[in-house]
């Protein structure tokens, strides 16, 4: 089952991601058990569902941080996993991920290094600019996110907000063509998720293809294209943003209801 | 009683042997330092060995229990004299002190980077990852920063150490502290006082890299504290504000 018929129509049709029969066991749990999706330019791709539904896994199989036992994945025309040659699947791998960003749940920057430093180490490392450059273009996005004031503070002298703000901005620095939420809120006081959620739709209209694993359902209702509900390591449900007020599966209504 | 401890006991014999005894010193600690050098590159390199998987994690494990083992006395003679006999390499006693002194510490600090590395989050890891960094740029610009502040203050610990166990190369005649004061205790009969002077050596020396290991530690932290780092990073500051301040000026034009 494909689930690409339910995308809006201001996307074009370019093919960014496209999973294909995708499993995946941690030991004997099977965690994903055969997934498609396929994600098109400038979509928004909300996946939502209960704990341990495999959506966090699902998310990371898109830049093979889980690498899959099943399945295949193509992104942007281009078939990534399974590698054509197990000798230059670490290299297509690191490939990959310089052009998909993502977004943790518990931020993961640097500590060691000033919001400014986050931003500009990948720019510099992977991208081989210079620093200056690097320098330039991390206050360029800190700018995006509305911490350039903030460039010489450390992650621990900054607030949980701010913290997922660098972090979207050390993202969004490499020039991806996805980005990736894994739960980007979940691990935020509530006072700070609209800042968080407000440069995420910023983003969204600036016509960023997203995948985002979010409990926000508001927020889904709001820049969800194609919004997938997953359970028990399956899709139940995708379709547009009708899918919140009317669905005709019981179990999605039962979820929704359960957390708005 | 006091008077005859007075008599019997020449305190002067430390001023008067200062210069043979802080030669000494010199000595111990010249081994210790190029030891502590080796160990290092050499304890980061087998701490990544045995957290690779195994059969990968035999050797450096069957390393890392053998030399933890070994004390400093049977180390050296067995590199001094056993290398000599059976491999035909002769060594300097300086050389084979410092051989003799990494084999083990590199055991040690291989323990304390390994979990120094694993105390950092695996989200650290991932993150570098999913920007597209290898393996080895995550480890050299991101790990081992943060590992080193964590592994720091036992590396200290480990150098205290090292020094205290040149005393043992005196078998092999290194000139360090030891050696020095038996050498005056031979023509001077004072054995208490030199040998309470070559403790208070090894104390003073425990106390100053105490000192100067919490001051690395200090300047380490996050943010800087300290007037070292402040001075390290005044200019790294400097810049971003500057980068800021131009950025800041664009926008208001």
């Amino acid at each position: 089952m494909d689930f690409t018929s339910y995308s809006n129509g201001s996307t074009d049709r370019r093919v960014m991601v496209r999973l294909r029969g995708i499993k995946k066991s941690f030991g004997k749990r099977e965690v994903l058990r055969g997934i498609d999706l396929t994600v098109f330019r400038g979509e928004h791709v909300v996946i939502f569902g209960p704990s341990g539904s495999g959506k966090s896994t699902l998310l990371r199989t898109i830049n093979l941080l889980e690498i899959p036992d099943e399945g295949t994945l193509e992104v942007v025309g281009t078939q990534y996993w399974p590698p054509s040659s197990r000798f230059t699947a670490s290299r297509k791998i690191t490939e990959l991920r310089r052009f998909v960003g993502m977004v943790f749940q518990q931020f993961n920057l640097f500590p060691h290094l000033t919001a400014l430093e986050n931003v500009a180490l990948p720019l510099v490392r992977v991208k081989h600019i210079s620093r200056k450059e690097a320098e330039e273009k991390a206050a360029e996005m800190l700018k995006r996110v509305g911490l350039l004031r903030w460039a010489a503070y450390y992650p621990s002298q900054l607030s949980g907000g701010q913290q997922q703000r660098v972090a979207i901005a050390r993202a969004l620095g490499m020039d991806p063509q996805v980005m990736l939420f894994d739960e980007p809120t979940s691990a935020l006081d509530p006072e700070v998720v609209g800042e968080v959620l407000s440069v995420m739709r910023d983003l969204a209209e600036s016509g960023m293809t997203m995948v985002v694993v979010t409990h926000e359902i508001n927020f889904a209702r709001e820049i969800g294209d194609l919004n997938v509900f997953m359970e028990n390591g399956m899709i139940v449900e995708a379709g547009g943003r009708e899918i919140y007020e009317a669905s005709s599966n019981p179990r999605t209504r039962q979820f929704i209801s359960a957390v708005l | 009683m006091i008077t005859v401890l007075s008599t019997i006991y020449d305190w002067s014999l430390i001023w008067q042997y200062r210069f043979d005894l802080l030669s000494g010193l010199e000595v111990a600690l010249e081994v210790a330092a190029a030891a502590l050098v080796i160990s290092v590159v050499a304890g980061v390199i087998i701490a990544l060995g045995r957290m690779l998987k195994p059969p990968y994690s035999w050797i450096p494990t069957l390393y890392i229990n053998l030399f933890r083992g070994v004390p400093a006395l049977v180390s050296v003679i067995w590199v001094y004299f056993g290398w000599s006999l059976v491999l035909g390499i002769n060594f300097t006693v300086f050389e084979a002190g410092v051989i003799a002194l990494s084999l083990l510490y590199s055991a040690f600090l291989a323990e304390i980077f390994r979990s120094a590395f694993l105390a950092i989050p695996k989200g650290q890891w991932e993150a570098g990852a999913a920007l597209g960094m290898g393996k080895l740029t995550v480890f050299f610009s991101i790990i081992l920063p943060q590992a080193a502040k964590i592994a720091l203050p036992n590396v200290g610990s480990m150098l205290i150490g090292m020094v205290k166990d040149t005393s043992t190369f005196t078998v092999i005649g290194l000139l360090e502290v030891v050696h020095v004061t038996q050498t005056i205790v031979a023509t001077t009969f004072q054995p208490f006082v030199l040998y309470t002077a070559a403790a208070g050596l090894y104390v003073m020396v425990a106390f100053a890299f105490d000192y100067i290991f919490r001051g690395l530690e200090k300047t380490l932290s996050v943010p800087p504290t300290g007037s070292i780092a402040k001075l390290l990073t005044s200019r790294k500051i400097r810049r971003v504000e500057r980068i800021v301040e131009k950025k800041l000026a664009e926008e208001t034009i």
